[in-house]
């Protein structure tokens, strides 16, 4: 991207777009790969695609956030053609309180949480979420908040993993001239120049 | 790459050790929850097989992809065998409290255990 004489604020916003659109491409891929393993149990799954949920957010605040996670669920639903099938409701529902519950911790504690506590909360949410819809949708029992406990322990895990590699993927994007300032960007390309 | 534990911060630490008490307190709670009665094995939202828990036997029931073997014994109910790819209702183990629910998916098969009154159980978790 050799455009020095373009407006740096056109230029930040147009970058913005770029990466979201990437971060969504890359989200529905990891959502519609995950999705297509074998699993009996809809719930089970790491939620990879949170990974970039998570940057997204960390990187463009969470506007951003909800446009990944939400591009997400619909495309993926349009590519495995179960849009508004019960799956369908339960992935959005886990994303719908995912995505809150991520945006408000980071909101509310900023620095002192790293990417993995807020993919553990986000993992929480999204099997709360989860569970809400199946209890509404599919197993029409309240038997079913039996399975929450073990639900949860296997969201925890898979959470600290998703949010430990979203964490490695903002270290090296943050290095990225696309990440600094503008400015900062065509100095240090003049300077590898 | 960091490994996980230089990323966490205190209050990753917090929030996974809060989430981690949650869980493994309802699984302690749902440990200690008195036994039930009665095994209820549903089906497309009708009851298919209901015995009481205390009576060992084992018994086959039919779903979409075939056979799933149920076995009754002093542990309580457990699936031992089905025709599903994962087998994870084979590996949920046995269950013997009221409430407790073993459930194959993909064969349409749920157990679950019903306190001597019947129907609903006496709690759920969303009970403040």
């Amino acid at each position: 991207m050799t455009c020095s004489a373009v407006d740096p604020v056109k230029l930040t916003h147009a970058r913005r777009q770029v990466f979201l659109a990437m971060f969504i491409a890359i989200a529905v891929t990891l959502h519609v790969l995950e999705t297509l393993l074998p699993s009996p149990v809809p719930w089970l799954r790491l939620g990879l695609a949170n990974i970039m949920t998570l940057a997204a957010l960390y990187l463009y605040g969470g506007r951003a956030a909800w446009t990944v996670s939400l591009a997400r669920v619909g495309v993926g639903a349009l590519l495995l053609g179960r849009l508004f099938s019960p799956g369908f409701w339960l992935a959005a529902a886990g994303a719908i309180v995912a995505t809150s519950a991520m945006i408000i911790v980071y909101r509310v504690a900023g620095r002192r949480l790293s990417p993995i506590g807020v993919s553990a909360i986000g993992a929480a949410g999204h099997a709360l979420g989860q569970i809400l819809a199946a209890r509404l949708l599919v197993i029409q029992h309240a038997a079913i908040w039996q399975i929450f406990p073990l639900f949860l322990l296997f969201t925890i895990f898979s959470g600290i993993l998703t949010g430990w590699l979203a964490a490695g993927l903002l270290e090296q994007l943050r290095q990225h001239p696309a990440f600094q300032p503008v400015a900062d960007a065509e100095d240090s390309k003049a300077a590898e120049g | 790459m960091k490994t996980p534990w230089q990323v966490m911060t205190g209050g990753d630490w917090l929030i996974v050790i809060c989430l981690l008490g949650i869980s493994l307190s309802g699984i302690a709670w749902l440990a200690t929850a008195p036994g039930g009665t009665r095994v209820v094995v549903t089906s497309g939202g009708q009851t298919v097989f209901s015995a009481p828990l205390d009576l060992p036997q084992s018994v086959d029931l039919d779903g979409p992809l075939g056979p799933t073997h149920l076995v009754i014994d002093d542990q309580g109910v457990r699936i031992t065998d089905s025709p599903c790819r994962a087998k994870i209702c084979i590996s949920m183990g046995p269950a013997r409290h009221t409430g407790d629910l073993l459930a194959c998916v993909p064969n349409r098969i749920l157990v679950r255990i019903d306190s001597p009154a019947g129907g609903e159980e006496p709690y759920d978790l969303l009970s403040r």
